[in-house]
Parts: C-alpha cells; structure tokens; sequence
C-alpha cells in the first residue's frame, strides 16, 4: 500500500499532508522528531484506517512558522486543517509533541476529537520528575536519550539522523526550529494546560515507555490522573520513542483502542 | 574617529580614496592610510578551573557549575582586570573595550555596564567601547538606551556602543527562545536608535514589546548618537544589515585570518552595493595578543595560558540553539569551525592562522603591519589577557606593545600607501 503526499493552503500556511491507507479516518499528529515520512507502524494502521499524516508548520516540507507564536497557533492551525480536510470528527494519536497539540484540540474544540491515543505526550510539567534537554546538538547524547536500546541501529536509523551527513540533516534542523518556537520557553509544556484537561471527555489511551528520559513517567500517571477515563498501559524495556521501539504492538494497540 | 550611524550624511566621506569599483576595493589597502585605532580588549575570564575540568565537563558555559566561582578570588580578579584597563589609558591606547557574558568561566562580565561605569569614572580620555549589549536580554531593551546614555554622558562622550544578538549558550541560560532572537535583535535596535534620535515619549508597538510611553533620561551627549559596533562571523544577512545602516562591523574572533579577509572583504563590497566605500573605522579585528623581549621568551611565557584559553575557555562557547540562526548558516558555521582557535593544536598552526600574535616587538609589528594592511581594519583590538595569564606578564606585554609596536605602526599605516609589492 501507498501513501499520497500533497499541499494544502491552510489560511496561508503550506501544509504537508500525507494520506494512506482504507478505512475511517485517523489523524496522526507527529512528534518533535518530525516522522512525517510513512514509517512501518504508519502503514500498518493503514491496513484498517485512512491514516492523515500532516507536517506541523515548518516541518518537513510545510511552511508558515513565521504565522506561529506558540502552541496555541499551531493547535488553531488544526481546526483549520480539519475543516479543509472534511474531518468533522477523527480519533487522534499524537506522539510526544504531537499528544501535546492533540490534547489541546481536545480541550479547544472536542467536538472534533472522538478518540485520543496519547504517546509519550508532552504538554504537561511534572514536580520532581525533570524533563530532560531536548535541544541538543550530540547525536549520541541524543539517542542515549531517546531509546531504551540507543545501540539498536536499525530502529535508531529509522527514526532520527545520526551524523551531519545524514541527508535528512536540514529536515532535523526545521523540526527543532519549529519545536523550539512553540516548546523552548515554558519548556514543552504549557503551564495553563492542567487545569483544562477535565474537560476532555472522548475516551483516552495513554501509552508510555517505562524508561522514557525525555518525558519521566510521571507525567503520564499525572495525565491519567487528570484526563477523565483515561487509561495508561505502560511498556517496560522502552524509552522515548515508543512507536519505533514498539512498532507492532503500538499499531495493534491503537487499532483494537480505536475499532 | 567619524560617527558612524544610521544617518548616511552623518558619515565623513573616507579619506584618500575614490570610489574606484568592486577590483579596486580587493586591493585597497594599497590605496588610502589607515588611522588606527588601538584597544584593550577585556573578557574578565575565570583564571582557575579544576584540574579535571578537561575529562569532567564537557563545557565552561551554561552548565559549568557556579560553585566552582570563588567570590574571594574574583575580588581580586575584578580589581586587577580594571587595573589592567586603566593602565591601558596610561600606555597610550585610543581605547578599552567590555563585553557581556553569562554562566560561564570565559567571561565573568554579567554586565559589561557596570565595568564600563567604572571606567568612565577611572579613565579620562579613551574611547569605552562596550561590545555589547545583548538586546533580547535586556527587558525592555530601552534599558540599553539608557545605560549606555548613561555611561555617554558621564564619561563626556566616550562611548561606543556595541549591540549584540547575546551568544549560543546564553539563550539555555536565560531560557530566551533563541527562534526568536533575530527578530527580538533587529526590534529592540531599532527601538534603541529611536529612543535616542526621535523626541520623547512616543509609543512603541512590535512584535516583542508594547510600550506605551517610551522617553528615556538621560539622552546621550555624542550626537545624534554613540558609534555602533556590530559583531558578526561571516552571516551575509547581518552583513548586508552592518553595512546599509553604515555601522561597524566587529569580526568575532578567535578564527583564521583567511575567514576575517572574507568577511571583512564581503563586508567592503556590501557597502559599495549600498553606494559607498567602506571606512577603515567600520571594521574591527579582536585578537589575542602577547609580547615580550624576544619571540622564544614571548612563547616560552604565553603558549600554555594560550592553549587555558584555547581548550578550556572556549570548550562549549559554540552552541547554535534551533532558530538561532539559518540552518543555512549553520551549515556555514559548522564548516567554518574548522578554522577556529578551538581546534588548533600547535605553535605551528597558531602562526599560520594569525589565532594569536605572539613574540618580541619586532616580530609582532611586522606581522601586524602586514595583517592590518591585508585586513584593511582601522580598528585593532587587542586580547591581552586571556585567563590564567598572570598580572605581571600581562602588564609587561600591554607595556612593550604600547611603546614599542603601536608608534611604528600608526607611523607607518598613518602615514599611506605602502610600497606596492
């Protein structure tokens, strides 16, 4: 199966979307990372859901960052995208960044969220549970922070350059530009998002990796505590980057949440 | 030395040169007199790191932990560095120069304002160029308007003002986001030249501040305001900007002498684009400096407080944050740290890049004459002190630059064209 990619004008932003798959819709709102290429668990959700796989402003190949104050104007930019794309109503699995920008769509506009599937979700800050430095430059620092196994090539190459000669260099570059605008300072959180989070009312999965450095576990327990129903399942033996280093049963998992 | 400002006609035509065209200008040097201009340059570094700084910390910035800061020892650093400036004014020199830094071992001046309200104070005729200000940390930036109006006026019009985009490392300790750096920059300088060219109070409405009332006291005595220095490493946008608004383009330092002749060459064509011949006094080359009787005593005293700097100073002063600048230009900047002082290794190489000027009086005028006439810089700014270098050498170095290398070259770059070779 194949993924199409095309550009939408979305109120003057050029915007990535990469759609694939059969079946209801599912919108997939990436992480920091910036997976906007179809990735292996990308396509195995394909096998039972038309997958909408859009590139958050000045990710990847979509632009209008410059439009873009702080997270409040990229979670504006999917009640736009939404309308454009004819998704009255989608379930929505955001990863890291993206389960930020998801539950803030399901707090500003619920009415558009059916189901939510958390991953490793930013958004939140957790007393005593420090998030660790994203904005860093060492590639071998970053993976160490990242996954439970930095040492598995594969799922690491798949997932983020490891050298300045990668040629997915410049991407990773505008991925952490546009990170950084909406999630340097307050850092990957916002401060005003805690007391919103009982209005979410769709039925919420929350997934984690035990071994997550980046965002500790905390902060998924604090979200399961907040979000109304919500339901945390954690995976040992897994860091960051769940969807990679769980690539199978993450898909699977969402796709029984979701059915 | 003639204003150098935002007002074109404020602008003293340059001297002994016509505009000759974009061939001309490559070997200009040949062409007009240079007045020089020579500065102390001061960092105020942090002399004593621990003795397993190099294995235990993989940076002297942001995260250099503070209780490695003995506030005994800095009393007597502070002072001893001033004392150093002052002496500069003594030897003869046109003028001192400060700098801002945060969180780090490199540069233990927080507020570069501070020592440059001193100095108006305890020198009476140099030049205090306080290079600079980094403007989105100053909240809201009408602060610098009326700083640096401050240390103007008290000092009876010595300042020169450099405003600054603030270093890599800075935007994690102040946790300013550095994607909005450029912009904040370029608002808060135009906010800063408005406060001191346009009558008060008038109201200011950017992206980054809202300001109602903006009237600052004092204003500056130099009119219609100080010169502007600018840094910069080689970025044609802040190029191009330097070089419209007619200001002073300050290399930042530490590089190979080839980068600096790029730029500054970069910089001369940029003003011929925007219809005028560069000034000498519109470009600036820091550069760390040491002399003593004879070359091998001179390397004998300074190679290891050199390579203090060179390794443990400078570890983890080049961070590029996302959105700092162009990922363009990081690309440009990562290439270009194969010329920076950083990762040189040996005596041999320092003298090939001219990283540092090291040796008897005559050694170093002779270099210097030949790197000043091929930079084409009016302005020479001078690292005498760069961290663990003890006070007496430093002082014996300042002194024998003073008397015995800068008379020959004002002598010689003052007085025009050299022989064409």
């Amino acid at each position: 199966m194949s993924a199409e990619t095309k550009f939408l004008d979305i109120a003057g932003k050029k915007t990535q979307v990469t759609i694939g798959g059969q079946g209801p819709p599912l919108l997939y709102l990436h992480s920091a990372g910036g997976e906007t290429d179809w990735m292996p668990f990308h396509e195995q959700l394909a096998q039972n859901f038309t997958v909408y796989l859009p590139a958050h402003p000045g990710f990847a190949l979509s632009g209008g960052l410059e439009q873009i104050r702080d997270i409040h104007d990229m979670v504006w930019h999917y009640v736009d995208l939404l309308a454009a794309l004819g998704l009255p109503r989608v379930p929505v699995v955001g990863f890291s960044l993206g389960a930020w920008l998801a539950m803030e769509l399901a707090v500003l506009r619920p009415q558009l969220v059916e189901k939510l599937v958390l991953v490793n979700a930013a958004g939140v800050r957790v007393e005593n549970a420090r998030m660790a430095e994203l904005f860093i430059d060492d590639f071998d620092e970053m993976r160490n922070l990242l996954f439970s196994d930095p040492d598995n090539a594969e799922i690491v190459q798949l997932a983020m350059p490891t050298s300045l000669d990668d040629p997915r260099i410049l991407m990773w570059l505008r991925a952490r530009e546009a990170t950084a605008r909406v999630g340097w300072n307050p850092y990957l959180h916002n401060p005003r998002l805690p007391q919103h989070l009982h209005r979410i009312a769709c039925p919420t999965l929350i997934l984690w990796g035990r071994e997550d450095k980046l965002i500790p576990l905390p902060h998924g327990q604090f979200l399961a505590e907040k979000i109304p129903g919500a339901r945390l399942e954690i995976y040992d033996h897994c860091g960051h980057m769940l969807p990679f280093e769980r690539s199978e049963e993450f898909a699977a998992r969402v796709t029984q949440f979701l059915h | 030395m003639p204003a150098l400002s935002s007002d074109p006609t404020a602008l003293a035509t340059p001297r002994g040169i016509c505009q000759t065209g974009r061939d001309a200008t490559r070997r200009w040097p040949l062409l007009l007199k240079i007045t020089m201009n020579f500065f102390a340059f001061h960092l105020m570094p942090w002399d004593r790191l621990p003795a397993d700084f190099d294995t235990k910390y993989k940076s002297a910035w942001t995260w250099l932990p503070n209780s490695i800061y003995d506030p005994e020892h800095g009393h007597e650093l502070y002072n001893r560095y001033l004392d150093e400036l002052v002496l500069a004014e003594e030897l003869g020199f046109d003028g001192v120069c400060v700098n801002e830094h945060h969180q780090n071992a490199y540069g233990t001046m927080p507020s570069p304002n501070l020592m440059g309200a001193i100095l108006a104070r305890q020198t009476k005729r140099v030049k205090i160029a306080v290079v600079g200000n980094a403007l989105p940390f100053y909240n809201p930036p009408t602060r610098v308007a009326e700083e640096f109006a401050m240390i103007d006026v008290i000092s009876g019009g010595r300042l020169i003002a450099g405003l600054v985009v603030g270093g890599g490392p800075e935007y994690y300790s102040f946790t300013i986001n550095p994607t909005f750096a450029r912009s904040m920059y370029h608002e808060a300088l135009d906010l800063v030249l408005r406060c001191w060219t346009e009558p008060g109070p008038f109201e200011h409405y950017g992206e980054h501040w809202k300001l109602k009332y903006v009237n600052p006291w004092p204003r500056p005595l130099q009119q219609p305001h100080p010169p502007i220095w600018i840094p910069g490493a080689g970025s044609k946008e802040t190029i191009d900007f330097v070089a419209e608004r007619r200001f002073a383009y300050m290399g930042i330092p530490y590089f190979h002498i080839d980068f600096f002749e790029k730029n500054f060459n970069a910089f001369r064509d940029a003003c011929l684009k925007h219809g005028y011949t560069a000034d000498p006094e519109q470009l600036g080359w820091l550069c760390p400096i040491y002399v003593a009787e004879t070359d091998e005593q001179a390397w004998a005293d300074y190679e290891s407080h050199l390579f203090y700097f060179a390794k443990q100073l400078l570890k983890g002063l080049v961070v590029l944050p996302p959105g700092y600048t162009s990922a363009r230009s990081i690309a440009g900047i990562n290439k270009a740290l194969g010329q920076f002082l950083s990762t040189v290794e040996t005596r041999e190489q320092i003298e090939r890049g001219a990283y540092a000027i090291v040796g008897s009086p005559e050694t170093v005028r002779r270099k210097f004459l030949e790197h000043i006439e091929r930079l084409g810089v009016g302005n020479l700014l001078g690292l005498f002190q760069l961290g663990t270098l003890p006070a007496d050498l430093t002082r014996k170095s300042m002194t024998l630059f003073a008397q015995e290398v800068m008379p020959g070259l004002r002598k010689v770059l003052n007085a025009g064209p050299s022989p064409v070779g």
